[in-house]
């Protein structure tokens, strides 16, 4: 399955509570994915929280799409990557 | 070790272990269903054994007083029944639905009669095992009744194995199109743990771990296993099981299994006590032993995996005898028609050549008119392995009938060589006027995988041929079908005119359907307003005669010809109602044509999330035609392309494969374009040149204005020269005289966003610019919207939005994705349950879209809504 890196921005901020609340919506995330078989591998979140950098596998760009729209997250870019890890030449 | 056989009861309750979750399932949809009123889909797969029926026998028994039980199962047999697990269901129901089934009808009016039915009491449990055995014409009342569940207060499920489909399987096509549906669920039944294997074995004294090791958990074969071990330990496989359970059985009843064997689907007592005489009577012995169990319709094995292994065991000469007998019998059943498909079936077992000759053609003319034309194309086969037997004239007929049997469904190859044979066949026969028929039929064929050459060449012969006969009907259908082939390829006078010789020649005859067929060609390539009229009036004559064909084949044309000239609101209209028109009446490639126009016609209009998804569902079903395939992918690699998103080559790389050895306007055009789109907005000048080199000089001499103008706008674009062609689609002619302005505008009147937008970006001007740039940013085209950023900065201009504001993103009212696109649907005139249907959501849900947006927009009427909805699209700028 491609992989995927989502470009988000939000413009207020994204404030996710570190508690129970916080792994609630990462939670529903999860399952509003689930939907159109694409999985939330991990982010990468600017400190001033307003851009996330976010790897995603999935079918297509559109199916990370609609699972954005699902979740009512932006989507700035979707770029195609893959792993390359420093000692992986080793 | 206790000897006592294992039951049916036995394996039940075995296989029930472990399927709490699965069970849960099917309790919860069906009160859902009962709560609602709403059917739902459910699709309950697994491999062989792994208890399917078990389940949902097991549901239905427990749910038996809740819910009324239909129940109609497939049979294994090669070439099925056409409608067989429905003249089951039918004989439970019995009213109008049986009524229906039993004189013959086709699909669509069996699912019309099923849902009266289903209507008629609340709720049912319809269920449909087995359907990877299914024939084609139950498929199709399974993917009708599917399309239209949520109008009827029933559950239907069906089941299947999952382990044995191929990509082209016809399930795996229908399941393709189901999945996504919000009313559409599926189960998929694993194996049983090592806890339960154990709890199974426990009463036994068998060792677990082995029994686990050998069965893999499979249920039957564990409930089997436990059955046969005895002194040589577990079996090694499922055949091993059985057979040693069988061999425990006397002499009389071990020839009675073997003749239900042999019978496969389930056996009418009268026909055993034809095939086994006396060994029916050691019938209780054999059900007592958990082998066979009573079914309505007969005697049959606790499963199909038993059947096989008892059918493989019986020595041949025995099975001959055995299919002979069953043979004889079936002929002659004591109350009701002769089951044509069994007879076929037996005949070719037995090796009886005559009987085979004589039910395989009935059996196939049967399947073709109950619209099972898979298993009529392999009846027509099954013949015609025999057809050295039979005068010429005979099998070229067969050969005529399985190949259009085979064109329906889709084997292409097969119909080509069907059709070949025949044609060999005429000629030696000098039978000169069929002959001419079968060459147009053949290039009918030929053109649908994309053989165009051959195809034209076909189609010229066939009018040569017939034209030095005495006029007939032959020549008439050969000329319209000349005509059409010249359409496709752009070639619109030649079209025009050999489309006037079927005409006036059909209006002698007084033929309606090929004065249908070409006055629609007349239609499709006449430029002036007239065309339209004809294209509706051969609609209506199309309509008035019932010739389903020509209605399709008309919506086709009709849409493609005012998507291509971008008159979206008739687009719409003929759209939704071909669409359903197709769906109807199993007209599944026809249905693609519309699909990918669909598709195209939302990409236009700046809908890409709806044309993405409507190319997707085209791509997901594999047939052969490759003109849907073609502008599919043209539409997935342009959303991808005008988004930014990644993989916007492979799609319009494989359309270019497809369309470019055609040769044909229609087909490469569109390819053209978008490869020197995607060019484009990479900055790959002399890709974007490349790309529309050899078709723009085509279109030029086939005068095709709107193609033409299309391609030579995007060499413009890209800073080549050259000649502007002279007759060219109307935006096109003012963005090419440099009318910026004036060429948004018109573009924006077409309702195409994106292109008034890029007409914009053709200005050399800060404030059209601006425009464009805002616009696009809108639009979420991201790479459009940043080359138009670069030329901004190049004309010195500072501080651009880098992206859309929160408020221009979301839009000035706050609306969601979704209420957009309800908005839109709405100011297109859609009544709740069109969108509905449009958007695969309850009615209920657009209700309260409908309220949501009303109060946002802050206006008390659909109709203010919609007019709120035109100021949106057409002046997005000067609201902000």
């Amino acid at each position: 399955m491609p992989r995927f890196l989502v470009e988000r921005s939000f413009a207020d901020g994204l404030q996710i509570p570190a508690d129970e609340q916080g792994a609630k919506a990462c939670l529903a995330v999860v399952d509003g994915n689930a939907a159109e078989g694409v999985t939330w591998v991990h982010s990468y979140v600017t400190p001033d929280k307003r851009t996330t950098y976010c790897i995603y596998d999935g079918p297509t760009p559109e199916a990370i799409r609609r699972a954005a729209e699902t979740n009512q997250l932006p989507v700035d870019r979707i770029t195609e990557v893959r792993v390359l890890d420093p000692y992986f030449y080793r | 070790m206790p000897s006592v056989a294992l039951g049916a009861d036995a394996g039940a309750s075995g296989v029930l272990l472990e399927r709490a979750a699965e069970l849960s399932v099917l309790v919860d949809c069906l009160e859902a269903v009962g709560r609602s009123k709403r059917g739902q889909v459910l699709l309950v797969g697994g491999e062989a054994g792994v208890g399917k029926t078990t389940l949902l026998r097991g549901f239905c028994e427990a749910r038996g007083q809740l819910a009324r039980v239909l129940w109609g199962a497939c049979d294994p047999l090669f070439t099925p029944s056409p409608l067989g697990p429905l003249l089951e269901v039918a004989e439970g129901s019995g009213g109008e639905l049986q009524a229906v089934v039993a004189r013959g009808a086709m699909p669509y009016e069996v699912v019309t009669a099923l849902a009266h039915e289903l209507r008629a009491r609340t709720p049912t449990v319809f269920v449909l095992e087995d359907v990877h055995w299914a024939d084609e014409a139950t498929l199709d009342v399974l993917r009708l009744l599917a399309r239209r569940v949520e109008t009827v207060p029933a559950l239907v499920v069906a089941s299947y194995r999952d382990d044995q489909l191929d990509r082209a399987h016809p399930l795996r096509i229908l399941l393709g199109e189901l999945t996504g549906g919000r009313t559409v669920g599926r189960i998929r039944l694993g194996r049983l743990s090592l806890g339960a294997v154990a709890q199974l074995a426990e009463p036994y004294g068998v060792d677990a771990s082995e029994l686990y090791r050998k069965t893999a958990g499979n249920p039957f074969f564990v409930v089997e296993a436990l059955a046969a071990t005895g002194a040589e330990g577990i079996p090694d496989t499922v055949r091993d099981a059985v057979l040693a359970r069988a061999a425990r059985l006397s002499r009389s009843a071990m020839a009675l299994l073997e003749a239900v064997a042999v019978v496969a689907p389930p056996v009418e007592l009268w026909l055993l006590e034809a095939l086994a005489g006396d060994a029916a009577d050691h019938l209780d012995e054999c059900l007592a032993s958990g082998m066979l169990v009573f079914e309505p319709a007969g005697v049959a094995f606790r499963h199909e995996l038993a059947r096989l292994a008892v059918e493989e065991s019986a020595p041949p000469h025995r099975a001959v005898g055995l299919h002979l007998r069953a043979l004889a019998a079936l002929a002659d059943p004591p109350g009701g028609a002769p089951d044509l498909a069994r007879l076929a079936h037996h005949a070719e077992a037995a090796g009886d050549v005559d009987a085979v000759l004589r039910f395989a053609p009935a059996a196939a003319a049967r399947a073709a008119s109950l619209g099972a034309y898979r298993e009529a194309a392999a009846q027509y086969a099954r013949a015609l392995r025999f057809g050295d037997r039979l005068p010429a004239a005979e099998r070229a007929e067969l050969l005529e009938r399985r190949s259009y049997a085979c064109y329906l469904t889709d084997q292409n190859d097969a119909a080509v060589e069907a059709v070949q044979g025949a044609l060999e066949c005429r000629r030696r026969l000098g039978q000169r006027l069929e002959e001419g028929d079968l060459l147009h039929r053949l290039s009918s064929i030929l053109w649908c995988p994309g053989r165009t050459g051959e195809s034209e060449r076909a189609a010229r012969e066939a009018v040569a041929l017939l034209e030095v006969l005495p006029p007939g009907r032959e020549l008439a259908m050969a000329y319209a079908h000349l005509a059409q082939t010249y359409s496709a390829a752009g070639q619109r006078e030649e079209a025009v005119s050999w489309a006037g010789r079927a005409l006036e020649l059909a209006e002698r005859l007084d033929d309606t359907e090929i004065a249908v067929h070409a006055l629609a060609t007349i239609g499709f390539c006449e430029s002036a307003e007239e065309g339209w009229e004809k294209l509706e009036q051969s609609l209506q004559l199309a309509q008035r005669a019932g010739l389903a064909e020509q209605v399709a084949r008309t919506y086709i044309l009709l849409v493609e010809r005012a998507v291509g000239v971008h008159r979206h609101g008739l687009a719409t209209r003929h759209l939704q109602v071909g669409i359903d028109y197709c769906s109807d009446r199993g007209l599944e490639r026809d249905r693609l044509y519309l699909l990918a126009s669909r598709a195209r016609l939302e990409l236009d209009q700046g809908r890409w999330q709806e044309a993405s998804d409507s190319a997707a569902a085209v791509l997901g079903i594999p047939r052969t035609s490759i003109t849907p395939r073609i502008f599919a992918l043209v539409v997935l690699g342009l959303v991808r392309a005008r988004r930014g998103d990644p993989g916007q080559w492979p799609p319009l790389e494989e359309a270019w494969a497809l369309a470019e050895p055609t040769r044909e306007l229609s087909r490469l055009a569109p390819v053209a374009a978008a490869r020197a789109e995607a060019a484009w907005l990479e900055g790959d000048r002399d890709a974007a040149a490349s790309a529309t080199q050899g078709v723009l000089p085509l279109a030029v001499e086939r005068r095709w204005g709107w193609l033409a103008g299309e391609l030579a706008v995007w060499r413009r674009r890209v800073g080549l020269g050259g000649e502007v062609p002279a007759e060219v689609g109307e935006p096109y002619v003012l963005q090419l005289a440099g009318d910026w302005a004036g060429a948004a505008e018109r573009w924006r009147r077409l309702g195409c966003p994106y292109e008034a937008a890029l007409a914009l970006a053709d200005a050399e001007e800060e404030a059209p610019l601006r425009q464009a740039l805002e616009e696009l940013q809108r639009l979420g085209a991201r790479p459009a919207a940043d080359v138009v950023a670069r030329r901004l900065r190049e004309l010195g201009v500072r501080r651009l939005p880098r992206r859309p504001r929160r408020a221009t993103a979301a839009n000035p009212a706050g609306l969601t994705a979704r209420q957009l696109e309800v908005l839109g649907l709405l100011a297109a005139d859609l009544r709740n349950a069109e969108i509905a249907a449009r958007l695969h959501i309850a009615e209920k849900t657009v209700d309260h879209h409908v309220s949501a947006i009303l109060a946002k927009l802050g206006v008390r009427s659909r109709r203010e809504a919609a007019r709120v909805a035109a100021a949106i699209d057409r002046e997005p700028a000067a609201r902000r």
